[in-house]
């Protein structure tokens, strides 16, 4: 049967259904789990807030990011009198079609990972540098003082923390001696790196807040001063797509999180019944964990000032996640702990 | 000894923690909220909200078109044309209240002499046009026939604080 | 001159001056309800009591006369105490029905309570009810809130002259009313409205209309009679809802008459609101581009002499020589303002003026009525008669028609030959005038208006001249016009040019073909059917007869709704003031005329309000005093010598509620009309007798 099918047609058809069957596999349930989280996001601040977030579309509300969705679909996409169209349609997708593709290399499991590439790190820190463009294109495009300013925050916003992202991931692939993702997972199967990296968890974390353009680092949509920022000119599903987007890149954050420190698909303990449960569900899990932090956070803190935002990201995880390489690469020098020595 | 002390805390996040867990306490506390349309919170005898004409047990309408209303309103939302009916009372041809201007200060119901325009208990009347809260007197007057028994026993109840 | 002190300041007022009046000088107010400066003191209301030094107890002061070195305290906590308690006797039977009165906002009551009234009473009792009374359709009565003040009694019978209002009963059920139930039938009536201190009269036609508050108030001008009162016109939105009179000593003192006060109705009747131009026979609506052409094509090639205009009663000086001007570059010399056809000399100014002036008239002692009706012609004017009559050393004789005037006066005769023997010398009260200091006629439209009307004018100069009437500063040589816009239509010359036509010469030219356009300036008075197959071009304010037999209807304004000029019969320049605007497309009446010009391509040369009082000033100086009375010189003659027909003087004016398109469009004022019956020169009204 197989093989009747194979020869119906050429291998590289095959080849092709095979990926975006896989692509499919990987982006409905991403869909689907940022809406969700959305959902999650309100109910959680909710509950924080001793309110009852959504409730009425649907039991316990569930049918609430549905409705949203449906809502934003069915509006009018205003264009500004003055903005450059191409530009200005072009950031939103952009934003939504990185935020998708950073996903091919994250490992679900042991060898369940879309493109098993050797540079994984360096392409989901490429993959993201690439994130700005779609924000100052959108707040350029708008033409609007707000979304221009929002634009140029964001811009300012994540290159700084970037640089902290990085040599936090130069930590990490240090002890692993390998950029490629499956490696770093399985890298931590004796020890989790939140152990000994625990400093550049944090520090990996919150910059992940800022590059993600989450409270208290939302500075580029600030309602008070920016009334929306880069995104106020937009509506309907440009609006959308910039949330997918938005929402999209931090359950990537999320998952890196896991994978860089607390061992991707990795049990919690290599025991029963911990090991029972399947991979995929383990990272699944430390998604959700993580998220629920980022949510934890924006129900606490308020918004940073953005002097205060810089200095953080410059004058403080810069030189101290600068310190932690050299810490870490002299400790591994100095026991031999380095990997993949020869 | 507080230098230390203070780049400890800064250093190992204390004050953050301190305030997730905060919000991590509340998170497990049962919400304050009602659920709206199905819960209602308790409203005080003078709350004001929806407007209404008020009419006297036989069914006479208590309004007179004195004007005082119009005249206190500050928002200017109340016009009236008063007119001479043929029994040679003083009633309003015309009682408009443009819905979109009330400020909800209860001046009007204050000013009046005969408890005739009202702020009444209800908050629920959000039209789908603009148009609609353009209310005139019969819908004042129906709003009124509506709920007379609250207001009644709202203005009853406000009664011996006045 | 006794000195006193009130309050601590001292003053020096004249003996037999009260101490109400005196602290009025003073700048002290004294609440009041009973006094009224131009009334009887009657000192019922108590509640001007002020303590007075060495007195036992508080005494009213509206009654009590100022005595040297009295030492009157207003605001002392006896002062206080005594009014409280007046004020609170004065509520124990007024009904608490503010919110639905009329007078609500402007009421001396409540303002008064509010400064002397408790927030609560003491009385128990059920409060008293007073049945209405009936008085008529202008003053609607609540009599239950009469506080017994007797100001309307005191009014209607020293001001009115119609003592038909009095106090029945004792105490408890004293009631104000009619000894017989029937409507008060004075010209003066809507005053008694001003003066109820209280809701008890009120203005019926506006009542329950609205509220004191909400009305935008203008100072303007009347121009329904000749007297040109001062007025002032209350508005809401676009709407005139009521005319009060202002103080105006010289002119009105404060009284208003009840047509110039009531007929304000007729201003949202009947009114012309868009240009029409007559098609098929019909009047059609059209656009004033269209009007404006229709009237072009007719005039285009026309010789001057075929082209007339008359100008109406109510028309302002503005509009009138923006017309005149117009003509003139027509080359028309046929225009007239006179359309009842009086036969006013235009080039003696005092030969059409109310010389003496209205304030004089109180100077008098000896007045000669000729063919004139003051009562219904100037109502506010004929108060000034009998208020001079009432001081008494004041002679009046009447050569017309037999009516009440509400004054007593000798009745010479009906005929023009009366007038004739008083010239020559003849007649006894020749001596009486030639006797008197101050002697003074008053001739009125009805003499004048006729053939003779010359000839009466002629003689009235004789008896002038022969009886002393024109002293050193004193001229008793009066005109009593019923226009508004005659003596401002004569100053500027609104008459026939050289060998033009006056208005019977127009409406016999129109009937001839020998005019073929008449422009009639808001003239309905004139006989329209009369014109002939003449091209006739109305503009005015409301659609009277004038506009029916129009061919181009212009719709103008009325004396509510522009800034206009008018003279009144004294020769005082007045100005309205634009109080709402004009209805529809209607517009102010000179930019109709200039905007005409333009089609017309005989641009006239100004374009602003300004601009055309400029020019105003330039044909008579009159017109830059605004305000003001300029003597005018006495000596050329004027009149014709010609023996006067012996005909019966009666008053121009037949109907006193109904002598112009606005009054003739009053609702209110057809009530009156049916309720105290319309022809006043034969028929007799509710008050004969």
């Amino acid at each position: 049967m197989v093989d009747l099918l194979a020869g119906l047609l050429p291998p590289f058809v095959w080849r092709l259904i095979v990926i975006v069957v896989q692509i499919v596999a990987i982006v409905l349930p991403l869909l689907i789990a940022v809406a969700y989280l959305t959902y999650a996001e309100r109910k959680v601040i909710g509950a924080m807030q001793l309110r009852k977030g959504p409730n009425t579309v649907g039991p316990l509300g569930l049918l609430q990011p549905m409705a949203d969705g449906l809502k934003l679909f069915v509006k009018e996409t205003v264009l500004p009198t003055n903005s450059n169209p191409v530009i200005f349609i072009g950031a939103p997708m952009l934003t939504f079609f990185l935020a998708l593709v950073a996903w091919a290399v994250i490992p679900f499991d042991q060898g369940m990972v879309l493109a098993d590439i050797n540079v994984g790190i360096l392409y989901i820190f490429a993959i993201s540098s690439m994130g700005v463009y779609g924000i100052v294109m959108a707040g350029w495009a708008s033409n609007s003082k707000y979304a221009f300013l929002g634009g140029l925050r964001s811009a300012a916003q994540m290159v700084s923390y970037e640089v902290s992202i990085g040599f936090v991931l130069i930590s990490v692939l240090l002890t692993v001696g390998s950029l490629n993702l499956s490696d770093v997972v399985l890298a931590q199967k004796k020890m989790w790196f939140i152990i000994p990296h625990l400093p550049m968890f944090f520090i990996f974390l919150i910059s992940g807040l800022a590059e993600t353009n989450r409270s208290p680092f939302d500075l580029p949509e600030a309602e008070a001063e920016l009334v929306a920022g880069y995104n106020v000119e937009y509506s309907a599903m440009a609006f959308a797509l910039f949330f997918l987007g938005e929402y999209a890149n931090m359950l990537l954050m999320g998952a890196m999180t896991s994978i860089l420190f607390l061992g991707g698909w990795l049990p919690l303990f290599d025991i029963a019944p911990f090991n029972m449960i399947p991979g995929p569900l383990w990272l699944f899990l430390k998604i959700c964990f993580v998220m629920f932090i980022f949510l934890w956070v924006r129900a606490t803190f308020p918004r940073y000032r953005y002097d205060q935002l810089m200095r953080l990201g410059w004058k403080v995880f810069l030189p101290f996640s600068l310190i932690w390489l050299v810490l870490t690469a002299s400790v591994l020098t100095a026991f031999g702990w380095l990997p993949n020595q020869g | 000894m507080s230098f230390i002390d203070r780049t400890a805390r800064a250093f190992f996040l204390y004050e953050l923690f301190q305030g997730l867990a905060v919000t991590l306490r509340y998170f497990f506390k049962p919400p304050v909220t009602i659920n709206y349309p199905y819960e209602k919170g308790v409203l005080s005898p003078r709350f004001r909200g929806e407007h209404a004409l008020r009419r006297y047990a036989n069914g006479e309408e208590r309004c007179i078109a004195c004007k005082l209303c119009e005249a206190v309103c500050p928002a200017q939302a109340i016009t009236i044309e008063p007119e001479p009916r043929a029994d040679g009372s003083r009633r309003a041809r015309r009682y408009d209240l443009d819905m979109t201007k009330c400020i909800f200060c209860g001046f009007c119901q204050e000013a009046c002499p005969v408890d005739a325009i009202v702020e009444g208990p209800n908050f629920e009347y959000a039209t789908e046009t603009r148009a609609e809260l353009m209310y005139n007197k019969s819908k004042l007057l129906a709003n009124g026939d509506r709920w007379e028994v609250e207001l009644a026993y709202r203005i009853a109840a406000d009664a011996p604080y006045r | 001159m006794p000195k006193l002190t009130i309050d601590g300041r001292e003053i020096e007022v004249e003996a037999g001056t009260t101490i109400i009046q005196a602290a009025d000088q003073l700048g002290i107010e004294i609440p009041r309800f009973c006094y009224h400066e131009r009334l009887a003191i009657a000192g019922n209301c108590r509640m001007c009591l002020v303590e007075v030094e060495k007195m036992p107890k508080p005494v009213a002061s509206c009654a009590q006369p100022v005595g040297e070195g009295m030492v009157v305290k207003t605001n002392t906590a006896v002062v206080r105490k005594a009014r409280q308690g007046v004020m609170e006797f004065l509520l124990i039977n007024h009904p608490l029905d503010c919110p639905i009165c009329d007078q609500g906002g402007e009421c001396d009551l409540q303002d008064q309570a509010m400064a002397y009234g408790s927030d609560r009473g003491r009385c128990q009792e059920g409060k008293r009810a007073v049945p209405d009374k009936d008085y008529g359709p202008l003053v609607q009565t609540m009599m239950t809130r009469c506080i017994q003040c007797t100001r309307c009694i005191r009014f209607i019978s020293e001001v009115a002259g119609t003592p038909v209002l009095g106090g029945l009963g004792r105490g408890e059920h004293l009631e104000i009313g009619r000894y017989v139930n029937a409507a008060v039938s004075s010209e003066l009536s809507g005053n008694l409205i001003d003066l109820c201190p209280v809701g008890a009269l009120t203005n019926k036609p506006a009542s329950y209309t609205y509220r004191a508050w909400e009305l935008k108030k203008t100072e303007s001008i009347d121009a329904m009679d000749g007297l040109g009162a001062s007025i002032r016109v209350d508005t809401r939105g676009n709407e005139v809802i009521r005319v009060l009179p202002r103080v105006n000593e010289d002119v009105n003192e404060e009284w208003l008459s009840d047509r110039s006060r009531f007929a304000v109705d007729g201003l949202k009747r009947q009114r012309l609101d868009r240009p029409y131009v007559r098609k098929d026979g019909k009047l059609q609506p059209a656009s004033w581009a269209e009007a404006f052409a229709a009237i072009a094509a007719r005039i285009k090639g026309l010789d001057g002499s075929k082209i007339a205009a008359i100008a109406g009663d109510q028309a302002d000086a503005e509009a009138m020589v923006a017309l005149k001007d117009l003509m003139a570059l027509l080359g028309s010399p046929n225009l007239d303002c006179r359309q009842d056809g009086a036969k006013l000399d235009p080039a003696v100014r005092a030969s059409y003026l109310f010389n003496s002036t209205a304030a004089g008239i109180e100077e008098a002692d000896a007045l000669l009525l000729i063919g004139t009706n003051p009562r219904k012609e100037s109502p506010v004017l004929n108060a000034r008669i009998r208020k001079r009559w009432s001081k008494g050393g004041f002679k009046v004789a009447r050569i017309g028609h037999k009516s009440d005037l509400t004054y007593k006066y000798e009745h010479l005769g009906a005929s023009a030959t009366v007038l004739k023997d008083i010239a020559d010398g003849k007649h006894p009260f020749f001596e009486v005038l030639k006797a008197a200091a101050k002697p003074a006629l008053i001739i009125g439209q009805g003499a004048l208006a006729a053939d003779d009307g010359a000839a009466i004018l002629g003689l009235a100069r004789k008896l002038a001249d022969a009886a002393g009437l024109v002293k050193d500063g004193w001229n008793g040589f009066n005109v009593l016009h019923t226009a508004a816009a005659r003596v401002g239509g004569l100053d500027l010359g609104f008459v026939p040019g050289t060998g033009g036509r006056d208005t019977a010469a127009i409406v016999d030219g129109a009937a001839k073909g020998d005019i073929s356009v008449v422009f009639l300036l808001g003239a309905d008075e004139i006989d329209v059917k009369g014109l002939g197959s003449a091209f006739v071009v109305y503009q005015g304010s409301h659609g009277d007869a004038g506009a029916h037999r129009a061919d181009v209807v212009l719709p103008g304004a009325a004396y509510t709704e522009k800034n206009a000029t008018y003279v009144n019969t004294e020769g005082r320049a007045q100005q309205t003031k634009l109080a709402v605007f004009p209805p529809g497309e209607a517009k102010e009446d000179w930019r109709i005329i200039r905007a005409l010009s333009e089609t017309l391509g005989k641009l006239l040369p100004y374009d602003s309000l300004k601009a055309v009082r400029e020019r105003l000033t330039k044909v008579s100086p009159v017109f830059a005093a605004i305000g003001e009375v300029t003597a005018a010189p006495w000596g050329a003659a004027f009149g014709t010598d010609g023996t006067p027909s012996d005909r019966s003087l009666v008053s121009g004016i037949d109907n006193f509620y109904m002598t112009d398109p606005i009054s003739r469009a009053s609702k209110t004022m057809a009530e009156c009309t049916a309720a105290f019956g319309g022809g006043c020169n034969h028929k007799k009204t509710g008050t004969h007798g």
